[in-house]
């Protein structure tokens, strides 16, 4: 027995099961749904999410990278073309741009997969296929003998389908 | 030893190249484009010869009769580049587009491998042994009509003539003819008649006002390489330079370099002439009837000549009084004290002497139509081409039984022939000239030969078992040896060494009668003989063999005056000053290279003037059609301010049905619209004989040339000034005047170290002062700034710097009529040219030719010639756009260009202002493609020191980067360092008006460094602060009383 | 995503992910319904087999031309010194413009809130991604030795050579490369959550199994989203000076030479409005047949048209002004080479390029100023056909004349393109439309689970939800 899962056809079902859920001290669930509700990310009420950070870090690292492979490479090699300075910051800036949107622009992505836990290529329990479609999910791990109150108060906010996962 | 090029088919690479682009994944594969070439050692080594060193040999230029001296460059056995020879008085090491192009025909891919005779309608190859055979047997045959036979050989000095002579005696065939078509007849003749002389010399340096009636001194016009030095350093005295006034119906090339242009019609110089001297019966007001000009430009003429002091005045019109022209002129030039002064008949030169006339060609024309002659022999003249249709000279020689050619080109003369005995080209042979009288210039073998030909002189001494002709040796007179010193040895680079260089397999027996027989004749022998070879000159006299001894053929009935024939327009005809009347055709540099007044290649033209077209509709390109009396011809107009009104211009040298695939089926041949007509006086072919109707026939054909526009727009490419402003004071930086011509601070771009010429005051060194370009570097290559001044006052336009470039830097031809591109999936763009009309020509160095002022299309415009190469920029606009690094500015301020590197993405060409860099659209170096420029063996001559450029990558003018190292490596060799114009560029080195100096503008001592700071001096488009390192020096302007000043 | 991730209870009491009236979708009324009439969109067409087949057909006309071109040589195109680019770079440059709406919409407008992407945002990506790729193959054909460009790409070797950094053409490789890879994980991120759809409702195992892989195992868990959102406005925020800067990056090819009529300071901002317009136009080629013969009118309402149009009604005022702007400073800056060159260019040599490009760019464009004609889809249809040839022609106008009229008059010349050229053009767009074509019918392109965002939720109707203002607002 792992936990039990309600799907809820409703949004401001799915909302209230949450809040109630949070109040009987339930801790470990999760939420599914179709799309972005903010009321459900408000239900919840989880903490700041981490991507900025990689974003920041992956930024820095790019443009420094770029910078330093125009420099270090001119300086290596040293041929004067057109009369212009050997090593020339200003034309350079355009080539730490863009490298930093490629690296920080990738480190962006490997947030949402490091810190979303994807990819997921074993199918979990827990999980119903018309959350993807038109139903929101609330699935709460608990033991057997606590398995009652949590289905109580699914069906009390209308879900559509109670569960136990097991 | 042979390079092998690369196999024919699609090679491996390629496929993979191909493949590999279409799967989108082409940067994966085809690591390396190029062929692979091998190298083989020599196994016994021979004598002088040290793989990838030059051998310099000193011979003489046969091109064309007058006879320069020039030194071959030979490596590893093969002759790849021919220059002047600094040591020959003649032309002082200043060589003619026409004389490089000689390595074209030594290397000519159509020339014959060997013996040839007809058998029915082929000629087919067979041994040398046979061919002699059937010769002798077919001369004993004729017996005693022998006395009957005819030699037209090409009209050259020297001891061949006298050899030749001798055996036809020994046949009883009577004496050759030696026929030049090129040679301007009226003007000898008349020379002979004034002055005694054939061809006195001409000092332009010391006259004040020259006068040319038709005479196209720079062009065809007696030997244009010494006049043209001549007249370069006449006109680079500046201020005291001479006025010059043209006076004919076309602006040719030497008319373009006149002050003035006197526009007449054919047919009225000679009432010009004697307006001008007030002798006979015109005065000035009918003169300018007949010629159709304002009398007051005769009038200001004849005033200036009365006060002009020292004048000369030449006259070389090709009409049926070319002669009574030129002696006017002659006696106007006698009544005003000239000769002797500008005109100096006691220093003649000989080199047109003994020459037949056409009218002797027309005897044996005539003489051949009567069935008499039994055999015909022709060496080196294209008679069947060069004289008019209407003459019937294939006609004639059909009747002739038995036709013998030495020629070594399948011309039409030739294929004519029933036997063919190719001759060494001049570069394979032996033999003698004499340009001058006291002095000999000697020709000898600059490598083995190319084929299985052999010279004729050592065939008749063969024939004659060498013993009847040897016995009685006519001696050099007066033999001072060896001959003068050679001051430019050193610049050459290698001493001048005798005998011919081992080098390409041969198979004819290594004979030399001819030779022999020559030693036989110089005082002193082998030793004097190659010892003299040192510099290529002996002083002396050859004899003259007897002139011809036959009939004098019947006058001819005197065509009526030309002003009284049909037609609307005068009919001109005149020369190409490269082509000549067609001897050059065969050789694709000259091909390729733009006319110098029309700027138009691989194609003949019309010239019309713009208003007279357009009353007709008739624009650029349109196809035109002339009739006169005699034919027709068709090809596009192109309208040109420099000819008269009423006149209509063709230039002759294309129009071939043979003579080899670059030279047949190119262009019409204008002269088969041309009566055959003389001078009676002197016997020479007259040209501007006939008026003619001109007709829009309604087709249109891209006129295959190099220029965009023919005007400046004010952008200040080539600049002038007149007299008054160079002789006006200046006030420099300190407010002091400077007078008469000072000396400038150099422009900037000519400083080094690259840093500081770079960016001029701006400079930042420390960004840039790394590596080599560190002052301080060991190589010290920062302290040089290799420059180029280019004096515009001297530079003529002849072009001779365009083909001396494509010689040494293996630039290659892209106009022949199989190098075009595709039209269609299936057809291709098979017109001459057709990459020209593209724009493609990839001249590295170019003369642009501009008009100022005519614009109400009158008579009245200025030319200027700008040579434009690349300007190794300090500030190259091309260098920072290269994604790789293929073009940077090397620390001797070079601008480089790495064709290896190259991916060929043409940003440099966008950026560069002076459009002076050349793409390779197409595997001209490829032989497996159509469009390969270097047919076998042509790739014989290219320079081993140059790449050849693969398809797909930039290139441009590399101010001769070889040579630079080159005299590096030797100077460093020597422990030493490169001392001051101690070599020179291939197109300075052959500029024939020493227009071009090469140099390292940041040292004093270099010629190129004082030339900078002449007062002239200017960079073209400065105001894009590109810190050029090319320096023009503006032209003067020499106003006359009649032409309105305009810079 | 149209929504950005803030804390629910916005002071501003604005709420994002509450469409604004003109953007709602009336007629989609479930979540049920989208993704029924979304996934029914993908099932192939005889029609759209046919299609796909002439675009390949093309493509491989372009290819055969390619193959020739390398075994002869760029002599084969229609290159006439010193025009020394011609087609090839025209056609990179118009399709870099096309590859410009995509992320404008997806990550600009985003910025902006600008409710109307929602529907048409998929579409344009899918088509920035394969107008890049298109546009990423000319710079290789133009060059004369093709299998030599990986010269441009700073890769390690033993003889460190590398780039010339200071050349405009290295700076597009870095642009157009990071730009392509930009592009495609911003597509292919946003297509996560809809293969998860298509992964739930798939009844066929093995498509199953390839959408269960290419959805990462997305479960549309509230965790899930919370990152999802934070990295899509991330990525957003990159994206949009991203796109701002690669076509002032092209533009700079051009502007970087001191060749006249590219030597000017207004290129970047003038190529990135052209772009823009460029690319909408394209959009509107794309988005208008689709929508009509999959009957998506009403996801992709005349409303989202107008909204488009007006946005290309702007663009077009910006680069018109551009144009004139160009004309101006080459009078007033009084240099004669200008002068002459923007003389020849529209009343000399060039006039009718030049007048191609004005009329299709600034003065057809002027009849969206009427609203009538903005919510005209044939109209926009056929406007967007001029809009893609005026733009072709506005880079020929500035690549060709420009070369053919520099300072050497003695250089001066003339340009056509030849079939080579053409072969090249054609093809170009059948490879464009051969990735498109296979894209639309494998993935949705329109954004489900956005749709899903704007259109209200289920509510059992007893709480005031906020979703609840989607119906009456207030």
């Amino acid at each position: 027995m792992v936990g039990v899962l309600g799907a809820f056809a409703e949004l401001d079902g799915a909302t209230g099961a949450i809040e109630e859920i949070k109040r009987e001290g339930f801790t470990d669930f999760d939420v599914y749904s179709p799309t972005i509700r903010h009321e459900l990310e408000h239900a919840v009420h989880p903490p700041q999410s981490k991507v900025r950070v990689f974003t920041l870090v992956g930024g820095l690292l790019g443009v420094t990278f770029g910078y330093w492979m125009a420099i270090w490479s001119s300086e290596y090699w040293p041929l004067v073309v057109g009369g212009k300075a050997i090593a020339s910051w200003i034309p350079y800036t355009i080539i730490g741009f863009e490298v930093m949107i490629l690296v920080g622009g990738l480190s962006t992505v490997a947030a949402i997969f490091i810190l979303g836990g994807l990819p997921r290529l074993t199918r979990t329990i827990g999980y119903d296929p018309r959350f993807s479609g038109g139903d929101y999910g609330v699935f709460v791990r608990c033991n057997a003998d606590r398995a009652e109150s949590v289905e109580s108060i699914f069906r009390s906010h209308g879900a559509g389908e109670v569960r136990r996962e097991r | 030893m042979s390079t092998t090029s690369g196999s024919s088919g699609l090679k491996r690479r390629e496929f993979l190249k191909v493949l590999g682009a279409t799967g989108a994944a082409a940067g994966t594969v085809g690591c390396s484009s190029d062929s692979v070439e091998r190298l083989i050692p020599y196994l016994n080594h021979p004598d002088q010869t040290v793989p990838g060193v030059s051998n310099y040999y000193a011979t003489t230029c046969r091109e064309c009769a007058a006879g320069c001296g020039v030194i071959a460059e030979v490596r590893d056995g093969r002759a790849i580049k021919l220059e002047g020879n600094p040591a020959h008085p003649l032309n002082q090491g200043a060589i003619c587009s026409k004389g490089q192009a000689a390595l074209q025909g030594l290397y000519n891919p159509d020339r014959f491998r060997g013996p040839m005779m007809r058998e029915g309608e082929r000629l087919v190859p067979i041994t040398w042994d046979r061919a002699l055979q059937e010769l002798n047997t077919r001369l004993d045959q004729a017996g005693p009509a022998l006395a009957n036979g005819v030699f037209i050989n090409q009209h050259e000095s020297g001891s061949f003539p006298v050899v030749l002579d001798q055996w036809l005696a020994t046949r009883g065939i009577p004496g050759h003819l030696s026929y030049d078509a090129d040679l301007n007849l009226g003007t000898i003749a008349a020379h002979r008649q004034a002055y005694g002389v054939a061809w006195p010399t001409i000092d332009f340096t010391q006259a004040r006002l020259i006068v040319s009636v038709g005479a196209d001194f720079l062009d065809d016009w007696g030997a244009a390489v010494p006049q043209q030095l001549n007249f370069a350093d006449a006109r680079a005295q500046l201020q005291n330079a001479p006025r010059f006034v043209y006076v004919g119906p076309r602006r040719s090339l030497t008319g373009l370099n006149a002050d003035q242009w006197i526009p007449c019609r054919p047919g009225s110089e000679l009432a010009i002439m004697q307006a001008l001297g007030g002798t006979g019966t015109a005065s000035i007001a009918q003169a300018a009837e007949a010629a159709g000009v304002e009398p007051t430009l005769l009038q200001g003429l004849a005033d200036e000549l009365r006060g002009a002091g020292r004048s000369m005045i030449l006259a070389g019109t090709r009409g049926a009084d070319a002669m009574e022209v030129a002696l006017a002129a002659a006696a106007l030039n006698q009544a005003l004290g000239n000769v002797g002064v500008t005109i100096l008949p006691g220093s003649p030169a000989t080199a047109f002497e003994r020459a037949a006339s056409y009218a002797d060609v027309r005897g044996v024309v005539e003489q051949m139509a009567s069935g008499q002659v039994p055999v015909f022999f022709v060496r080196g003249a294209n008679p069947a081409f060069t004289t008019p249709p209407a003459l019937g000279f294939a006609a004639a020689m059909a009747r002739v039984p038995f036709k013998v050619s030495f020629s070594s080109y399948p011309d039409e003369t030739t294929l004519l022939c029933d036997l063919i005995l190719p001759d060494h080209h001049a570069l394979e042979s032996w033999g003698d000239a004499q340009p001058v009288p006291g002095l000999i210039g000697l020709q000898q073998p600059t490598m083995d030969p190319v084929f299985n030909t052999r010279p004729t002189a050592d065939l008749l001494l063969l024939l004659t078992g060498g013993g009847a002709l040897s016995a009685a040796p006519l001696a050099i007179s007066g033999a001072t040896s060896p001959g003068v010193e050679v001051p430019g040895a050193a610049a050459l680079g290698s001493q001048v060494v005798p005998a011919p260089a081992p080098g390409a397999v041969t198979t004819t027996p290594r004979e030399h009668l001819y030779r022999d027989w020559l030693i036989g004749r110089i005082p002193g022998g082998a030793a004097a003989l190659t010892s003299a070879l040192q510099t290529g000159l002996i002083a002396g006299n050859v004899g003259q063999s007897a002139a011809a001894v036959r009939p004098a053929p019947a006058p001819v009935a005197a065509l009526p005056a030309i002003a009284q024939t049909e037609g609307d327009f005068f009919f001109h005809i005149y020369p190409s000053p490269l082509l000549g009347t067609g001897s050059g055709a065969n050789k694709p540099w000259l091909q390729e290279l733009a006319d110098p007044v029309s700027k138009i290649a691989w194609q003949t033209w019309i010239e019309i003037h713009p208003t007279r077209a357009w009353d007709m509709g008739i624009d650029n390109g349109d196809l035109v059609t002339i009739t006169t009396g005699t034919g027709s011809v068709t090809a596009p107009a192109y309208l040109y301010l420099g000819i008269h009104p009423d006149t209509v211009a063709m230039p002759l040298g294309r129009g071939h049905t043979a003579y080899g695939r670059y030279a047949a089926g190119i262009g019409v041949n204008p002269l088969i619209a041309v009566p055959a007509a003389e001078d009676a006086q002197s016997g020479g072919l007259a040209y501007s004989v006939t008026k003619c109707r001109v007709t829009k026939t309604g087709g249109f054909d891209d006129l295959v040339t190099t220029e965009g526009s023919a005007r400046q727009h004010g952008r200040g490419i080539a600049q002038a000034m007149t007299v008054a402003e160079l002789m006006a004071p200046v006030t420099d930086d300190h407010g002091h005047d400077i007078p008469g011509v000072p000396s400038y601070e150099p422009l900037p771009g000519l400083r080094s170290p690259v840093a500081a010429d770079a960016q001029g005051e701006l400079a930042d060194p420390d960004s840039k002062d790394k590596g080599m370009y560190d002052p301080q570097h060991w190589s010290k290559m920062a302290s040089r700034r290799w420059a180029m001044t280019i004096d515009l006052a001297r530079c003529t336009g002849c072009s001779a710097c365009v083909t001396a470039c494509y010689a040494e830097n293996n630039i290659p031809t892209v106009g022949a009529p199989w190098q075009g591109r595709a039209t269609s999936p299936l057809t291709w763009d098979e017109r001459p040219g057709a990459n020209i009309v593209k724009g493609r020509e990839m001249t590295w160095i170019r003369i642009e030719r501009y008009f100022e002022g005519g614009e109400d299309y009158g008579s009245n415009f200025d030319t200027r010639f700008a040579p434009m190469l690349c300007q190794h920029c300090g500030n190259a606009p091309c260098e920072p756009v290269c994604p790789v690094y293929a073009t940077y500015h090397s620390p001797d301020g070079l601008n480089v260009q790495v064709y290896n590197r190259c991916v060929g993405t043409r940003y440099c060409s966008n950026n560069c202002p002076y459009k002076v860099r050349y793409f390779n659209w197409f595997g001209y170096g490829e032989p497996n493609r159509r469009q390969y420029a270097f047919p076998e063996p042509l790739n014989w001559q290219l320079n081993p020191d140059v790449t050849v450029r693969g398809k797909g990558v930039m290139e441009k003018c590399t101010f001769c980067v070889q040579r630079i190292r080159e005299a590096e490596h030797r100077a460093v060799a020597e422990g030493r360092l490169v001392e001051a114009d101690e070599f020179t560029t291939a197109c300075a080195q052959a500029c024939p008006s020493r227009a071009i100096v090469f140099g390292d503008a940041a040292d004093a001592t270099w010629s190129v460094a004082q030339l900078a700071t002449d007062r002239r001096a200017y960079h073209v488009f400065g105001d894009l602060s590109t810190y050029t390192a090319v320096v023009y020096l503006k032209s003067i302007i020499h106003p006359g009383p009649a032409t309105p000043v305009q810079a | 995503m149209a929504t950005i991730a803030r804390p629910y209870s916005d002071p501003a009491g604005q709420r994002p992910n509450v469409p604004s009236a003109d953007i709602q979708l009336p007629a989609v009324k479930s979540y049920e319904q989208v993704d029924e009439e979304i996934i029914g969109t993908l099932r192939p067409t005889g029609k759209w087999f046919l299609g796909l087949g002439l675009a390949i057909f093309c493509m491989l006309i372009g290819a055969a031309a390619w193959t020739y071109q390398i075994y002869w040589g760029l002599g084969q195109a229609g290159y006439e010194p010193p025009v020394m680019w011609g087609v090839y770079i025209i056609t990179f440059v118009f399709w870099v413009g096309i590859g410009h709406a995509g992320t404008l919409i997806s990550a600009i407008l985003y910025l902006f809130r600008a409710g109307f992407r929602t529907t048409i945002y998929r579409a344009a990506e899918a088509m920035t991604v394969f107008a890049v790729l298109t546009a990423g193959l000319f710079p290789i054909i133009h060059i004369g030795r093709p299998w030599k460009f990986f010269w441009l790409i700073p890769y390690p070797n033993w003889r460190l050579l590398w780039p010339q950094f200071k050349s405009p053409l290295v700076w597009d490789v870095f642009a157009i490369s990071t730009y392509l890879t930009i592009s495609t994980t911003f597509l292919y991120i946003g297509l996560i959550p809809d293969i998860a759809v298509l992964r739930d409702r798939e009844t066929n195992p093995v498509r199953r199994q390839i959408f269960a892989v290419l959805s990462l195992g997305w479960r549309n868990s509230e965790r899930e989203w919370r990152h999802f959102a934070r990295a899509y406005l991330f990525l957003a925020a990159f994206s949009t000076p991203l796109v701002l800067s690669v076509h002032s990056v092209v533009s700079f090819d051009f502007a970087m030479a001191l060749t006249p009529g590219w030597h000017a300071t207004i290129f970047p901002p003038y190529f990135v409005a052209g772009a823009i317009f460029s690319g909408f136009a394209m959009v509107w080629t794309i988005i208008i047949p689709i929508r009509k013969w999959w009957n998506l009118q009403h996801y992709v309402t005349l409303n989202h048209l107008d909204a488009t149009a007006k946005v290309v009604l702007f663009t077009s005022l910006v680069v018109g002004s551009a144009y004139f702007i160009e004309f101006f400073i080459a009078w007033y800056s009084n240099v004669p080479v200008e002068q002459e060159y923007f003389w020849n260019r529209v009343f000399g040599q060039w006039w009718w390029a030049a007048w191609i490009m004005l009329t299709c760019n600034m003065i057809l464009p002027m009849s969206l100023f009427s609203q009538k004609l903005r919510r005209n889809p044939t109209w926009l249809f056929i406007l967007s056909l001029f809009i893609n040839l005026g733009m072709w022609f506005e880079r020929f106008v500035i690549v060709v004349p420009s070369l053919s009229h520099e300072f050497e008059p003695w250089q001066w010349s003339d340009y056509a393109p030849s079939w080579v050229d053409m072969s090249f053009l054609i093809g170009s767009f059948g490879w464009f439309f051969m990735w498109f074509l296979l894209f639309i019918k494998q993935l949705p392109v329109v954004a489900i689970a956005e749709v899903k965002e704007i259109i209200p939720p289920k509510l059992r109707g007893t709480v005031d939800s906020h979703g609840a203002s989607a119906h009456g607002g207030h």
